[in-house]
C-alpha cells in the first residue's frame, strides 16, 4: 500500500507539473516588470513552385528570399516593439508544384501547421488566385509574382489581406503596346496599322495579359490590327501550327506571353524551323538567366519586357551589392521574380518593425501604411506604396538582346524608358516585313 | 484556304511529332506485347533517356545523334534492372500491383531526377540545329530530317531483328504464346528482360530527339507517356505496325488540329480520335480479337 500511495502521489506530481506547464505563461521578472516571453523566431511563409514546371522561377524566389532573410538576421533581426527585441526571421517553405491544388495544400499548411505572422511569393496567377483563399481576411500576402490584376481586384473572397508586389498586366500591356506603336510601327508600318499577332498560354495568366491589352489597343484606338490570337496548353512544347499559322497571316511582330520553356521556344522554333523572322517580345516573367541561356544566338535583336534588369548598368544603388551577393552566394546571375521576393521580404520586415507586434492584424494594416524608398524594383515617383486596389506602381522597361559572337552570350539593353535606356531600338539583323 | 507550302510544313511538324510518339508506342507495345504488362513509368523512362544524352553530351561533346545509341544501351540496362527487380517480382500477382508498380515508378523515377540534376530546363545541342535544306518553298533544319530518318532506320532495324533473328523468332513466339514459347525452349524470363529493355530503349531514343528539338526538364515525359497509350490503344495493344501508323496518324491530326481549330482542341482531338476508332473497331486498328 506505501508503495501504490508513493506511485500516486508521483504521478500526481507529474501531472501537476504537466498541468502548470501548459497554463502559465512563461514570464520572467525583469526589474519590477512582468516581460513576456521573446518567441524564437518570426516566420515568413514563402509561397513558390519549387517544383513542377516554374521550379526555375520558384528557385530564384527562393534563393533571393533566403539572401534577404540572412541579410536581415546577421543584423541581429526585426526589432519588435512588443517584445523590446529584434528577433530572428525564419523562412518556411510552401511548395505549391507549380499546381493550383498543391498550392492551397501548401499554404494551408503554413497558417495552420506552421503559425506563419505573413506570406511572401506566390508565381503564375492561376495557381495563386487558388491559394489565396486560405489566406482570406486571415495573413497578409505580399504577392510577389502573380500579375493577373484578380489577385487584389477579386470580389468573391476577402482581398484586404493581399498586396501585389509586382506589376500587374495592366503595368505591362501598355508600354509594350505603347512600345510598338511609338518605336516599331515608324520603322515597319508607316503608314497602315502595325500587325500584331498574339501568342499565350491557355491559363489565368496568359488570358489576363491578353484580355488587357486588347482592351488597351480598343479603348485607346491604337494603330494596332491584330491578325492572329493563338493559345496554347502550358505542357506545349511543340510551337511549330501555331507559329505556321501565324507566319500565314503575315504579322510586323509577335507579342508572347509565356514563361521561359515555351518562350524561348516560340523565339526559336519561329525563327529557326519556321522562318518567321519578325520581331519577337517576351513578358517579364521570362527575365531569368535561363531565358538567356536557352536562347542563344536566337535571341539577337529580340525583344523582353521587364523591370529588373541585372544585365544591364547599375541604375539603383542596390543593384550592384544585390547581384554581388547573389552571385557569390548561388553561383548564378538573379532572376526579376527572385527581386520582387528579396523586396518582399524587407517590406514585410520593415511592417512588423512598424506595426511592433507581429499579430497579423496589426502587420497587415502596417503593409497597407507602407511608404518607404524604392529598392530593387523601380517605382513611379521614387516610393513604394500600395494604392486603393492594394497595388504598386512599378517602372517598366523595354529591353533589346543582342548575342555577342565573341563572348557567346546574351545580353539586354534597355531601350524603353528615356531616362533608363542606353542605346535606341534598331531592328533584328533578320527582320523581314510580314515575317 | 492555306497555301500549300503551309499544309506541307504542317504535314512535316506532324510527322516530326509522330515520330516520338511511334518511338515511345512501339517501345510501350514490345513491352506489353511480351509481356502483358502495361508500364505507366514509360515517359519517365523517355526523361532518362533525354538526362542520359544530356549529361553524356555536356561531358564529352560528342555529336548527340552518336550519343543516342549511347543512350539507348544505358537506359535499356536499366529497363532490364527494372523488369528483373520490380516487374518480374509482381508478375502474375495481379494486374493492380504491376499497375501500382508502375505508377509508383515515376515518382520514384521524378523526384531522384530533380534531386539528382535539379528541375532546370536543360538542351541537348546540336551541331544541326542552326543548318536548315533548303527546298524552295520551305525550310527544314537537319534536326528534324535526322530524327525522321533515324526513326525510320530504328524501326528498320527492329523489324529485322524481330523477323531474321533467332532471339527476335523467340520474343514473338514468347508474344504469341508464353507456355508454347516455354515448351519449345525458349527461356522466357530473358525475353521479358529483352522486351523491357528494347522498349526503354526505344523511349531513350524519343527522350533524346525531343531533347535535341525542344528544352525539357524531368517532367518531360508525362504527356508523351499519357499520348504513347493514346496511341497504342488506337493502333491495337501489341501490334507494333499499328503503333507506327497510329503514332503518325496522332502526330499529324493534332499538328493540323491545331493550324484549323487551335491549340486548345490538341489533346481533346487525340481522344476523340481515339473514341471514333474504339466504337468502330474495339481492339484498334491492328488490334486482334480475341
Amino acid at each position: 500500500m506505501k508503495i501504490a500511495k508513493g506511485r500516486i502521489l508521483i504521478i500526481l506530481l507529474i501531472l501537476a507539473g504537466i498541468f502548470t506547464a501548459g497554463c502559465t505563461a512563461p514570464t520572467e521578472e525583469v526589474s519590477g516588470e512582468v516581460a513576456v516571453e521573446v518567441p524564437d523566431s518570426i516566420k515568413i511563409g514563402l509561397v513558390a513552385p519549387l517544383s513542377g514546371g516554374a521550379s526555375d522561377v520558384g528557385n530564384d524566389m527562393k534563393q533571393a528570399a533566403i539572401l534577404a532573410v540572412e541579410e536581415i538576421n546577421a543584423d541581429g533581426g526585426v526589432f519588435v516593439e512588443e517584445y523590446g527585441a529584434k528577433i530572428l526571421l525564419e523562412l518556411v517553405e510552401g511548395d505549391t508544384q507549380t499546381s493550383p491544388t498543391e498550392g492551397v495544400t501548401a499554404v494551408e499548411r503554413l497558417i495552420t501547421n506552421d503559425n506563419v505572422v505573413v506570406l511572401v511569393g506566390g508565381f503564375s496567377s492561376g495557381v495563386t488566385l487558388a491559394n489565396q483563399v486560405p489566406a482570406a481576411g486571415k495573413v497578409p500576402y505580399v504577392i510577389t509574382g502573380a500579375s493577373s490584376s484578380q489577385v487584389t481586384r477579386r470580389t468573391e473572397i476577402n482581398t484586404s489581406y493581399f498586396y501585389h508586389y509586382c506589376s500587374t498586366t495592366d503595368d505591362y500591356s501598355q508600354p509594350i503596346l505603347q512600345f510598338f506603336v511609338d518605336q516599331l510601327k515608324p520603322l515597319v508600318a508607316e503608314d497602315r496599322d502595325l500587325k500584331l499577332a498574339l501568342i499565350y498560354r491557355d491559363d489565368a495568366y496568359g488570358k489576363g495579359v491578353i484580355d488587357s491589352s486588347i482592351a488597351y489597343i480598343e479603348d485607346n484606338n491604337l494603330s494596332i490590327e491584330l491578325v492572329a490570337q493563338e493559345k496554347y496548353p502550358t505542357d506545349e512544347t511543340d510551337f511549330h501550327a501555331y507559329l505556321t499559322k501565324i507566319a500565314d497571316a503575315k504579322p510586323d511582330a509577335v507579342y508572347t506571353v509565356g514563361f521561359v520553356k515555351d518562350t524561348s521556344s516560340i523565339f526559336i522554333q519561329g525563327q529557326r524551323d519556321v522562318g518567321l523572322n519578325t520581331v519577337y517580345m517576351a513578358v517579364e516573367c521570362n527575365e531569368d538567366p535561363a531565358f538567356y541561356n536557352l536562347l542563344g544566338e536566337w535571341g539577337d535583336g529580340q525583344l523582353l519586357e521587364s523591370k529588373f534588369a541585372p544585365y544591364a548598368d547599375d541604375y539603383t544603388p542596390l543593384m550592384g551589392p544585390y547581384k554581388d551577393a547573389y552571385l557569390a552566394k548561388w553561383g548564378v546571375m538573379p532572376g526579376m521574380m527572385g527581386a520582387d521576393t528579396y523586396d518582399g521580404i524587407y517590406l514585410v520586415k520593415s511592417a512588423i518593425e512598424r506595426a511592433g507586434t507581429m499579430d497579423r492584424s496589426d502587420v497587415n494594416d502596417a503593409i497597407k501604411q507602407t511608404n518607404e524608398p524604392e529598392m530593387l524594383i523601380l517605382m513611379e515617383g521614387g516610393n513604394i506604396a500600395f494604392d486603393k486596389y492594394n497595388e504598386i506602381s512599378p517602372r517598366i522597361f523595354i529591353e533589346q538582346m543582342f548575342w555577342n559572337e565573341e563572348t557567346g552570350e546574351l545580353l539586354p539593353v534597355i531601350v524603353l524608358p528615356e531616362d533608363l535606356k542606353s542605346q535606341d531600338f534598331v531592328l533584328p539583323d533578320n527582320y523581314e516585313i510580314g515575317g | 484556304m492555306a497555301e500549300i507550302t503551309t499544309l506541307i510544313q504542317i504535314f512535316i511538324w506532324g510527322l516530326t511529332a509522330g515520330c516520338i510518339y511511334v518511338l515511345m508506342a512501339v517501345g510501350l507495345n514490345m513491352i506489353f506485347g511480351v509481356m502483358k504488362v502495361v508500364n505507366f513509368a514509360h515517359g519517365e523512362i523517355m526523361m532518362l533517356g533525354a538526362f542520359t544524352s544530356f549529361w553524356i553530351y555536356h561531358y564529352t561533346g560528342l555529336n548527340p545523334y552518336f550519343i543516342m545509341f549511347i543512350s539507348m544501351i544505358v537506359v535499356g540496362i536499366f529497363g532490364v534492372i527494372i523488369e528483373r527487380y520490380g516487374f518480374r517480382r509482381v508478375l502474375g500477382t495481379g494486374k493492380l500491383n504491376e499497375i501500382f508498380l508502375s505508377l509508383g515508378l515515376i515518382y520514384i523515377i521524378q523526384n531522384l531526377s530533380v534531386k539528382l540534376w535539379t528541375d532546370d530546363i536543360r538542351k541537348i545541342d546540336s551541331s544541326f540545329s542552326s543548318i536548315t535544306l533548303d527546298l524552295g518553298m520551305l525550310n527544314i533544319t537537319y534536326d528534324r530530317i535526322i530524327a525522321i530518318v533515324f526513326t525510320a532506320l530504328i524501326l528498320i532495324t527492329l523489324y529485322l531483328f524481330l523477323t531474321k533473328t533467332d532471339v527476335g523468332r523467340a520474343l514473338r513466339a514468347t508474344s504469341q504464346n508464353h507456355e508454347a514459347a516455354m515448351l519449345m525452349g525458349v527461356n522466357v524470363n530473358h525475353m521479358y528482360m529483352l522486351s523491357f529493355g528494347i522498349g526503354s530503349a526505344l523511349a531513350a531514343a524519343a527522350g533524346t530527339v525531343a531533347g535535341i528539338l525542344t528544352p525539357f526538364n524531368p517532367y518531360m515525359g508525362t504527356i508523351p507517356g499519357i499520348m504513347a497509350f493514346t496511341v497504342i490503344i488506337i493502333g491495337g495493344l501489341g501490334s507494333i505496325p499499328g503503333a507506327i501508323i497510329a503514332g503518325l496518324m496522332l502526330g499529324l491530326v493534332q499538328n493540323f488540329t491545331i493550324f484549323y481549330f487551335g491549340g486548345a482542341w490538341k489533346d481533346a482531338v487525340a481522344f476523340v480520335l481515339l473514341i471514333v476508332v474504339l466504337i468502330i473497331k474495339p481492339t484498334g486498328l491492328f488490334g486482334e480479337d480475341h
